[in-house]
């Protein structure tokens, strides 16, 4: 790459452009939005799962995850219908304005205090079969230690760690996601590793 | 023993699988030779894999299944409630319309009364007008004599932007 081309800061190819899964997925959201509730089917069936990745978490019940979920589309259709309405420039590809609102409802979900002391994944939820030995008991034991650690993080290291880890979202859609740059999510994703480990050997100190 | 500061951020990322292929590579070569960065990459593949939630269970799949028949109940059912509110507002805004149109010729027409001492101030102060100042006054547009002036070419350019 010449000196002239490093120094040219508007031309760069963004993720997540103009793509016919793109073309594809505005149009559902069009057809949706005129009254074709089959189309909410076709986006719902697309993006459920992804959305459940990043609610979970902060769900106390399989049933509370599902009701996030609804929620995440429904307000996700409401901001997408609100910004087509103010122009097409404003229009947000819709599987980014579900992870926004799938992280903001999580947040303010989480505000409920009770509910950090989750049980669908751990215990009802999984239906977990592992073995209960000694060294699976230790283990469960540090997972739920580090699982609350998470949601003690910064906002920031909390939101990208968990569309990184549960979500297995690329850094670059995390960053647009979050409205950051793609190394800024990469380093909160390390602060956020760095500070689970502290975590991990302050408790196993004696 | 210490982990090398330059392989901190790539160790983590490592941890995670985001590296490109050419970092991955660079980091591996470089792995191979140092037992610190091993520790470091071991101990962030560990956090990571207690923090990790396990795939979404049967029971949560379920929970999922006849949501999107909910929701756009729900949608249509909040697009009702909307469209209730807006015609509601709209009937609202005529009523005041109405109203309005009722009233305004009452409320705007009416002078306001001058206060008894400014009525007596005034009859005071009457004179006869002088007839000379009234058609002086009343002579808004100079037609004749003036064209060569600038005042002159402004009122032309008045009178040509007039429509007659």
């Amino acid at each position: 790459m010449s000196e002239d081309e490093r120094d040219r800061p508007g031309l760069r190819v963004i993720a997540g452009g103009i793509t016919p899964a793109r073309r594809e997925e505005e149009a559902l959201v069009a057809a949706f939005l005129v009254g074709d509730d089959d189309a909410f089917g076709e986006l719902f069936g697309r993006h459920q799962l992804l959305v459940l990745s990043i609610v979970r978490r902060y769900a106390a019940s399989a049933d509370d995850a599902a009701d996030l979920v609804q929620r995440t589309f429904l307000r996700a259709f409401e901001v997408a219908r609100r910004s087509l309405a103010r122009g097409p420039r404003n229009a947000l590809p819709f599987r980014r304005w579900l992870i926004r609102v799938a992280v903001n409802l999580a947040k303010n979900h989480r505000r409920d205090a009770a509910r950090l002391l989750r049980v669908p994944l751990d215990a009802a939820g999984s239906g977990a079969t592992e073995p209960v030995g000694a060294d699976a008991l230790l283990r469960r034991e540090r997972q739920q230690r580090l699982r609350a650690e998470v949601l003690r993080l910064p906002r920031r290291q909390r939101e990208v760690l968990t569309l990184r880890l549960d979500a297995e979202l690329p850094f670059a859609e995390i960053a647009a996601a979050l409205g950051i740059t793609e190394n800024s999510a990469k380093v909160s994703f390390h602060h956020a590793t760095r500070a689970l480990r502290a975590a991990l050997a302050d408790e196993d100190q004696p | 023993m210490t982990a090398c500061k330059d392989f901190d951020l790539l160790l983590t990322l490592h941890a995670t699988a985001a590296l490109e292929p050419s970092e991955a590579s660079r980091l591996e070569a470089h792995l191979a030779g140092c037992a610190a960065c091993r520790a470091e990459a071991a101990q962030d593949a560990e956090a990571l894999a207690l923090a990790k939630l396990p795939p979404p269970s049967e029971a949560e799949r379920r929970a999922l299944a006849d949501l999107p028949r909910r929701a756009v109940s729900a949608l249509h059912r909040a697009d009702r409630r909307r469209a209730g509110w807006k015609r509601a507002a709209a009937g609202i805004a005529l009523a005041a319309a109405a109203l309005l149109a009722v009233l305004a010729p009452t409320v705007l027409r009416r002078p306001p009364e001058p206060p008894p001492i400014q009525l007596a101030a005034t009859a005071l102060a009457w004179q006869e007008p002088d007839l000379d100042t009234i058609w002086d006054d009343s002579a808004v547009l100079d037609f004749g004599g003036a064209a060569s002036t600038s005042e002159g070419d402004a009122t032309d350019l008045t009178l040509a932007a007039m429509d007659f």
